[in-house]
């Protein structure tokens, strides 16, 4: 009895002991099967054992839909199943491609397409200057000694835990016609701004809501590269009598480099998947002035009265094959960096 | 080159006083080595004269202008950090030349005085190189050339010999030395390696708990500790420090009102049994051919006395045997009651002839 009211204490007592034990209660009810399996298929074909649970995950969400969008880049009609879908060969892709010059979308048998890659161009470029300039400022003043760091560091954090369809929503009520904005420019004299209405500003406001979302991991990203420059050095630049510029300019810029590399291909990779946030905030308007690549895609293939997957799967393997380069371009210099 | 003078030099960081007061006057070309435990503040005293951290309170001089609130880079002075703080991403020559860049020196001076630290340094080969292709001693001479190339009024070394491993340690030390022989310029340099200090000061500082202790040449402070922590800080194995009744010696002729008695391994003596002050049990032999350290512990005593004895050559002694000594006399240093050296000092002149 005593021993019994004993028990529940100790293991109050020991939480992770419990746990520990609880862990090896299960290693020893998996030993015996895992032995016989591996007497009958041998101890180098184990790891794939192990590998199997991942693998078959991985490939019915994301290899097998992979294939399944390249069998559709071939085939033609409407049909949904792709047994029903004749094969049409590269003909989505000519019909993508087909174009008078590529500088005018105009002249493209699918315009929208090219419009989409234009914007699409527009908006990376324009968000990599801000994402860059933004986060590495914000992280040059976190990684200062100022009042409140801790709080800073995580306001400028918060955004990136938001769904960007909630920042998207947030972004439109301030904006809109009788926003936030237009409200407060309005009461301080002046007139109110058609934001979505104007294609300019509409650019301008989907790279700023997508820069305010995202900031906060890239500055994250470039305040541990700050951290991880010994303080030492900034002393003996010091000692040196290095002027603040030039100590930013050829101490801090060099060896925070790496990281720069790191977030500038970041950003150029999830600029060119942008969808959520822009298509929330404008749709893609005013006229197709903020139709981006993704948005192309999902409107050709779901949205249009015609649903054509062929075309639709022949602009996502266009895009995947884009995204693949820029991500073993990410690889290999995230590895020199390690390496 | 200059020389150093600070004046009640405080510095607190919040309510932690590291610094509590320091006074102290450094002649132009001295070498000077802050030597103390971890802790004691020598490292805060160095930035602090650096202008890498702010005085609380208490002025500094150099070559007589007041550089208290004066900026690091303004007040002329080079230091080489125990991690050598090198620009990895620069090379060799690019380290060194750095600070004459931003001086605005022309190329053709810049070009000479790293060419001449190179060689000095024996780096010329390296020159192309950058700092992670280098070994550590390589390194630490790169410290050395980026500090000579500026020519600065003082140098400042901080524990720049210990992140080597024993062997670089000595002879880096040797080309310190050598170093200071050649270009004479002021250094201070911190350490908490009491042989470091012996052997490359011209004065050795003794901190403690953020104030001086003592400030002597490095024999002034083996021959005439001024107190107790001066005794059993400097010189190893440390000062065997004894309560004056331990010994058997004749209070009224000798020791006067000393309450605690030190003496250096190599002053305690086998002896005849009839001469002994003491009789020790061995515990530990260290046998290090040319001298032998014998770890014993009185008997006889209240307490758990222990006491160290140095032998010139090898010894025969082992674990557990008996051996009477004697405390030479001659070499006795006595502690009053607050810990301070005994007047007059029971060290004769002879310590400075």
């Amino acid at each position: 009895m005593t021993d019994m009211m004993r028990l529940p204490e100790a293991a109050a007592r020991r939480p992770a002991g419990l746990v520990a034990g609880g862990a090896q209660a299960l290693m020893r009810l998996t030993d015996p099967p895992m032995r016989a399996l591996q007497r009958l298929i041998g101890a180098a074909r184990m790891p794939y054992v192990f590998l199997l649970p991942n693998l078959v995950f991985f490939g019915l969400f994301v290899f097998l839909p992979i294939a399944i969008n390249i069998v559709f880049s071939m085939t033609g009609g409407t049909a949904l199943y792709p047994a029903e879908r004749p094969y049409v060969g590269a003909e989505q892709y000519a019909r993508l491609l087909d174009c008078g010059s590529y500088l005018d979308p105009g002249s493209c048998q699918e315009d929208l397409f090219w419009r989409g890659v234009g914007n699409t161009l527009t908006f990376t470029v324009f968000q990599m200057v801000a994402m860059v300039l933004f986060s590495l400022g914000t992280a040059l003043v976190l990684n200062r000694p100022i009042r409140a760091r801790g709080f800073f560091r995580a306001v400028y954090f918060f955004p990136v835990l938001l769904s960007p369809v909630v920042v998207a929503l947030i972004w439109k009520w301030i904006l809109q016609r009788d926003g936030l904005l237009n409200a407060a420019l309005t009461m301080a004299g002046g007139q109110k701004i058609l934001f979505f209405v104007d294609p300019g500003w509409a650019m301008f406001w989907s790279v700023f809501v997508s820069v305010w979302a995202h900031m906060g991991f890239y500055t994250l990203i470039l305040l541990a590269g700050l951290q991880a420059i010994p303080r030492d050095v900034y002393e003996a630049a010091e000692m040196d009598g290095t002027r603040p510029w030039r100590v930013f300019h050829r101490i801090t810029l060099p060896l925070l480099w790496p990281n720069l590399l790191v977030v500038l291909v970041l950003v150029l990779i999830r600029s060119v998947q942008v969808f959520d946030e822009v298509f929330v905030l404008t749709g893609g308007g005013p006229g197709t002035a903020t139709v981006m690549i993704v948005q192309y895609i999902y409107t050709t293939a779901f949205a249009n009265q015609v649903q054509n997957f062929g075309l639709a799967g022949a602009a996502s393997v266009l895009l995947g094959a884009v995204l693949f380069v820029l991500t073993m371009v990410q690889l290999f210099l995230t590895r020199r960096r390690s390496s | 080159m200059a020389g150093l003078e600070l004046r009640g030099v405080r510095k607190d960081f919040g309510s932690v006083a590291v610094l509590k007061g320091i006074d102290l006057s450094i002649a132009d070309g001295e070498f000077i080595v802050f030597v103390g435990p971890s802790g004691c503040g020598k490292s805060t005293l160095l930035r602090v004269i650096a202008g890498l951290e702010t005085a609380t309170a208490g002025d500094i001089h150099i070559d007589g202008a007041e550089v208290t609130r004066t900026a690091a880079s303004d007040r002329g002075l080079a230091m080489v950090f125990q991690s050598y703080a090198l620009y990895p991403h620069m090379s060799v020559h690019q380290n060194m030349s750095f600070a004459l860049e931003n001086m605005g020196v022309p190329k053709a001076e810049i070009a000479r005085r790293v060419e001449r630290a190179a060689r000095m340094l024996r780096l010329t080969d390296y020159l192309h190189r950058k700092p992670g292709a280098l070994s550590g001693g390589q390194r630490q001479r790169v410290a050395i050339g980026r500090a000579i190339v500026r020519d600065p009024k003082i140098f400042l070394f901080d524990e720049p010999l210990s992140n080597l491993d024993a062997e670089l340690r000595v002879a880096t030390r040797k080309e310190l030395a050598a170093l200071h022989a050649e270009i004479g310029g002021t250094m201070i340099y911190v350490t908490h390696d009491q042989v470091e200090a012996m052997t490359l000061a011209d004065r050795i500082v003794v901190l403690n708990a953020g104030r001086i202790e003592q400030i002597g040449t490095p024999l002034d402070l083996y021959n005439r500790p001024a107190n107790l922590f001066v005794a059993g800080f400097i010189g190893s194995p440390r000062m065997n420090l004894l309560p004056a009744d331990a010994a058997r010696m004749p209070r009224d002729n000798f020791l006067g009102d000393a309450v605690t008695v030190g003496i250096r391994p190599e002053h305690v003596q086998p002896c005849a049994e009839a001469d002994a002050d003491l009789t020790v049990q061995v515990d530990l032999v260290e046998q290090l051919g040319g001298e032998t350290f014998l770890y014993t512990t009185a008997l006889g005593c209240p307490g758990d006395l222990k006491v160290t004895i140095r032998i010139d050559g090898q010894s025969a002694l082992a674990r557990g045997d008996r051996l009477p000594v004697r405390l030479r006399r001659e070499h006795l240093h006595l502690f009053d009651s607050a810990g301070l050296a005994c007047r007059p000092d029971p060290i004769p002149a002879r310590s400075h002839a």
